[in-house]
């Protein structure tokens, strides 16, 4: 058991790609036309939830 | 599966390269992973009407509505007006981005393009460390492409750079989160593009009303990534069009998000492989506007590719010419308005109150930095010590 990880909602996501240039641990890409999370590589680091346009991500990490 | 060529995505900097490099006679193939090219529009759809020179379009059908000029309203509502050839890249036209980007495409594929629909790209095809071509994934089937060059034109969450071993990655500092309604029945001025300044409209970016028409706008937002929390922009964005008389009356018919980056250029070539467009970072950093400078970086990728297909030679030192001519084309100008980004960002609110009112009223026969002063000069001088920076900046150019 890790840290929580980040989680894209699929129903907020516009698919805009702002979070996959910030991810400094190269956890999320596009898939299906919507961005995505690998876990393993998440560092739960917060950057993908705090700057999601829409507030589409989310994670226990970030209060 | 091969190719001299192959462009990943299919946004203007992409069909732009491969237009010039097929009329050079190279064998194109544009791959986009989604299924129509120029949809859904990510863009405030603004462009400056510098592209009349270029000759890269024809017809108008692109044209949603063309600008006088620019409106800046500081934080305390002052405005200042700048006329279309002074405000610079983003003022000229507003376009229909959708229209915009299936017109490049058809000139490329009219120059000899190939463009594989709902492909996406999943990886480098490399052969003892030299880059081969593309992997991708096709209606679930995968797939190799054989090209001699690779194309990153695959926007601001590039992955080819990345794969290639550039460091494409942006800090929240240099990136601009963004959000966007296309307003209708509204009543707008259609010759001006408004910006609006302010801390509290939108923190280290602006607020935006594009109007497409005389009852419909785009009115967006963009915020400073490193100062957003979780829907920041879409919050603001409902805030700033609450708060707004005429813009309040309006509905939506289209919501986007995005991200603009504002940061410096990355390295743009490797051995077989260039980076153009948002994937180049080839957007103003004051603006974030990116349409001029990836049509003319694109046309700049394309013609060196050309010639790097017509001589066989596809190494750094023959593809390097690109990042030679984007340097020269528009390389000083994006590296001088990331040093003025820097500069604004450290003004308060009441700074932007005192510039602006210093410039309202004052007829620019050219905007230039002996202008500005000579306004300040006349009404707020203590201002001088703050712009001084600025100053210095533009006299280096």
């Amino acid at each position: 058991m890790g840290k929580p990880k980040a989680k894209v909602d699929d129903k907020i996501c516009l698919a805009c790609g702002g979070c996959i240039s910030l991810c400094p641990h190269d956890a999320l890409s596009m898939l299906g036309g919507r961005a995505f999370v690998a876990e393993d590589k998440c560092l739960s680091c917060a950057i993908c939830i705090r700057t999601c346009p829409v507030g589409a991500i989310s994670g226990e990490v970030y209060k | 599966m091969k190719y001299d060529v192959v462009v990943v995505g299919s946004g203007p900097a992409g069909t732009v390269t491969a237009r010039f490099a097929a009329e050079s006679g190279a064998k194109v193939l544009i791959v986009e992973r989604r299924a129509e090219v120029g949809v859904p529009v990510l863009c405030g759809e603004g462009i400056s009407q510098k592209i009349d020179d270029w000759g890269m379009l024809e017809g108008k059908r692109w044209i949603a509505n063309k600008m006088e000029g620019a409106r800046i309203y500081s934080p305390d509502g002052t405005m200042v007006r700048l006329s279309a050839d002074m405000a610079g890249n983003e003022t000229g036209y507003v376009v229909y981005r959708d229209i915009f980007d299936k017109e490049l495409a058809r000139m490329a594929v009219k120059a000899g393009t190939e463009i594989m629909m709902k492909t996406e790209v999943t990886g480098l095809l490399k052969e003892n460390e030299i880059i081969t071509g593309v992997k991708a994934n096709q209606f679930n089937e995968e797939i190799d492409i054989e090209a001699d060059i690779v194309v990153g034109a695959d926007g601001v969450e590039s992955k080819i750079g990345q794969w290639a071993g550039i460091d494409t990655l942006l800090k929240p500092h240099d990136l601009e989160t963004c959000a966007q309604y296309t307003l209708t029945n509204i009543e707008c001025d259609k010759e001006y593009c408004d910006f609006y300044l302010g801390e509290e409209i939108a923190p280290g970016g602006y607020a935006w009303v594009f109007p497409k028409g005389k009852d419909v706008a785009n009115v967006g937002i963009g915020i400073l990534a490193s100062l957003s929390e979780s829907g920041m922009a879409l919050k603001l964005l409902d805030k700033f069009i609450g708060s707004h008389p005429e813009l309040k009356k309006g509905e939506p018919v289209r919501l986007l998000a995005g991200a603009v980056p504002v940061a410096q250029p990355v390295e743009t070539v490797k051995d077989h492989l260039l980076l153009v467009g948002d994937a180049a970072r080839h957007a103003d950093p004051i603006t974030g506007g990116g349409l001029t400078t990836s049509l003319e970086g694109g046309k700049i990728a394309g013609e060196t590719i050309g010639k790097a297909v017509n001589e066989q030679k596809f190494d750094n030192e023959i593809l390097g010419s690109y990042e030679t001519g984007w340097k020269e084309a528009f390389g000083k100008k994006l590296r001088r308005n990331y040093l003025v980004k820097e500069i604004l960002l450290g003004f308060e609110d009441k700074t932007l109150n005192l510039l602006a009112d210093s410039l309202k009223d004052y007829k620019f026969e050219e905007f230039s930095t002996f202008s500005i002063v000579k306004a300040l000069v006349l009404k707020h001088p203590t201002l001088l010590m703050k712009l001084k920076p600025l100053m210095k900046i533009s006299v280096e150019k």
